[in-house]
């Protein structure tokens, strides 16, 4: 199912974005920015604020639309014109506070938009409670939850996360886009995510770290791009560079 | 987010059937549900005690109960799916009003009854599309978009009737289906526990209706999974305006005249109905069941107090005091269940 599991395409990226221009009135977020996420690989993309990291994640959503530019998915020109236009091309987004609905149980949030149906839309809740738990208990293993009932506002900041990041699992995403993961999360949930992140880099999930806590950046990342006000100033692999420079290229600019 | 060895797992596991019990019961609709119980225990006890003075099990009682509780009911179920979606309709009491001139006058007009009730649905429909669209295309407050199209309606129906009742008697078939009775049981009251049931379908079974919890819940995080939140509140507007138009249909069938001013605060009193039955006014909460026991509830405390011969401004108080104290229950035990 997965599309960019054809060898012919193996030497081009995941997914590239060249030349990706958006403007909101007389604002440009974002100016002729390239950015490209390789197979089996974390990228950080760095910031400061209003530099633009989270335009370009809603653009790679299909939650927004650029101006002007090219998507390429393995090599081939793809449009990203909505949220199922990303969904298909293997891309899911865990939003820092809105990646779940509070009021919704587990069960619900873990297949919203994506239910399973004995036809004519009628849910077939039995086979979806089985799937959340088995994921749940076996691909990522969180501690407390012990129903698919339990709503989603009752959950700790990490196991919300955890019921995000075993979505993804589950529904095969070849690519994350994670939007200030660790906000929100203590220093042992964050060790843990940063942890996940790499056993799914195992498994052939690539991710996109969007963050400006530049230490578990670093700590987890490949590769970096770094934007400023709407442009990239430096896309650098992490053997090339040094958290300092990294830090002075966000502050300098 | 730590780890915990299998054991623990099972053994949470196991507990689960225990804990979801307690858990019921601290869902908002248990509340209601256990109210409702213990006075519909009260009063038939009090009946039994006293039925000479207090009448509430006799066959004129619970007609009258019957038959009254479907208008509000009704209106309350489409109302309530609204709301899931974090919306409100305020039109409902006017296109109630509406509903009932607009079969009348078609069928004073000649037409055959049947086309007439279709006709008289889809101006229902129309009327929350048109509501469902204004509001989500120009991202304005529903409450200002319905109270606007309440206003609206209302005029075009004085316009429709010129200040004058309607009256509307339809074949005997057709009486029969909206306002006979079944084996004792009040047809209106069927009617409602049919609707009831398919809400029920739709909202807790089906996938819209798993997007209309989603939707009213987080909106921003519906979208952001690729639900189309706009189609979803549309629809629900529409079955606001649908809920309405049978309700209309219903009433007038039955009581075989229409003026202009008799929807006028139905759509407070279903509002009410909705919150008091476990419906958070922020959306993506409540239950169809909660809607039906709030609407039961909200008869039996007029009911009661008619039998009782209070004045007439002890129901406004106790509704009143039903409905505040029913949010801060609500509003407790959702606290509570959320820790």
């Amino acid at each position: 199912m997965r599309n960019g599991d054809q060898p012919s395409h193996a030497e081009a990226p995941l997914l590239e974005l060249k030349g990706i221009s958006k403007h909101y009135g007389h604002v440009q977020a974002l100016r002729d920015v390239d950015f490209q996420i390789n197979r089996n690989e974390i990228v950080g993309l760095l910031g400061d604020n209003g530099a633009g990291k989270s335009t370009l994640v809603r653009i790679m959503s299909g939650i927004e639309f650029a101006d002007s530019g090219r998507v390429l998915r393995d090599g081939r020109e793809v449009m990203i014109r909505s949220r199922k236009d990303s969904e298909r091309l293997g891309i899911e987004t865990i939003y820092q506070d809105s990646a779940l609905v509070g009021s919704a149980s587990i069960m619900r949030n873990f297949f919203a938009g994506r239910e399973l149906t004995l036809g004519l839309g009628i849910l077939d809740t039995r086979a979806m409670n089985t799937v959340v738990m088995d994921v749940l208990l076996n691909a990522v293993r969180i501690a407390g939850i012990n129903s698919p009932d339990i709503l989603v506002e009752a959950l700790s900041g990490g196991q919300r996360q955890a019921v995000a990041i075993a979505r993804a699992v589950h529904f095969k995403t070849a690519m994350l886009l994670l939007d200030e993961p660790t906000s929100a999360l203590s220093v042992r949930e964050t060790d843990k995510l940063l942890a996940h992140l790499g056993d799914l880099k195992r498994e052939g999930v690539s991710a996109v770290f969007i963050t400006h806590n530049l230490y578990h950046a670093y700590e987890s990342c490949d590769r970096f791009t770094v934007l400023s006000r709407g442009r990239v100033i430096s896309t650098v692999a992490k053997a090339d560079t040094s958290l300092r420079e990294i830090n002075d290229m966000i502050v300098k600019f | 987010m730590t780890d915990l060895s299998s054991p623990e797992i099972t053994r949470d596991a196991v507990s689960t059937r225990q804990t979801s019990w307690r858990r019921l019961l601290r869902e908002p609709i248990a509340s209601i549900c256990i109210l409702f119980v213990f006075l519909q225990i009260v009063c038939i006890a009090a009946s039994l005690l006293y039925p000479e003075s207090f009448r509430y099990v006799s066959s004129t009682n619970v007609g009258l109960l019957l038959r009254a509780i479907p208008v509000l009911g009704i209106i309350s179920l489409g109302v309530g799916a609204l709301m899931i979606t974090g919306e409100f309709d305020l039109s409902v009491g006017s296109v109630y009003t509406l509903a009932g001139y607009t079969v009348a006058l078609l069928y004073l007009a000649g037409m055959p009854v049947w086309i007439a009730v279709l006709a008289t649905v889809g101006v229902g429909i129309g009327v929350g599309i048109a509501n469902g669209l204004i509001t989500v295309k120009f991202g304005i407050p529903s409450f200002i978009a319905t109270m606007g199209s309440m206003l609206v309606v209302r005029g075009l129906v004085r316009w429709l009737s010129e200040g004058r009742t309607v009256s509307f008697r339809p074949d005997e078939t057709f009486a029969d289906l909206m306002t006979g009775s079944f084996y004792g049981i009040e047809a209106p009251f069927i009617w409602f526990v049919g609707l009831a049931i398919l809400m029920g379908l739709l909202v807790h079974r089906s996938k819209l209706g798993n997007h209309m919890y989603l939707v009213g819940g987080n909106e921003k995080t519906a979208i952001a999974v690729g639900i189309d939140s706009h189609r979803v509140k549309i629809i629900a507007f529409a079955m606001s305006g649908l809920a309405a138009a049978i309700a209309g249909i219903i009433s007038i069938t039955r009581v075989s005249t229409a003026t202009p001013a008799q929807g006028i605060g139905l759509e407070l009193k279903a509002v009410a109905v909705c919150v008091i039955g476990g419906l958070f006014l922020s959306g993506g909460r409540g239950t169809v069941l909660g809607i039906f026991v709030g609407a039961c509830l909200m008869y039996m405390v007029e009911d009661v107090l008619l039998l009782l011969r209070a004045p007439g401004f002890y129901l406004d108080v106790f509704v009143g005091a039903i409905l505040v104290l029913a949010v801060i229950t609500n509003a407790w035990l959702t606290r509570k269940s959320g820790r």
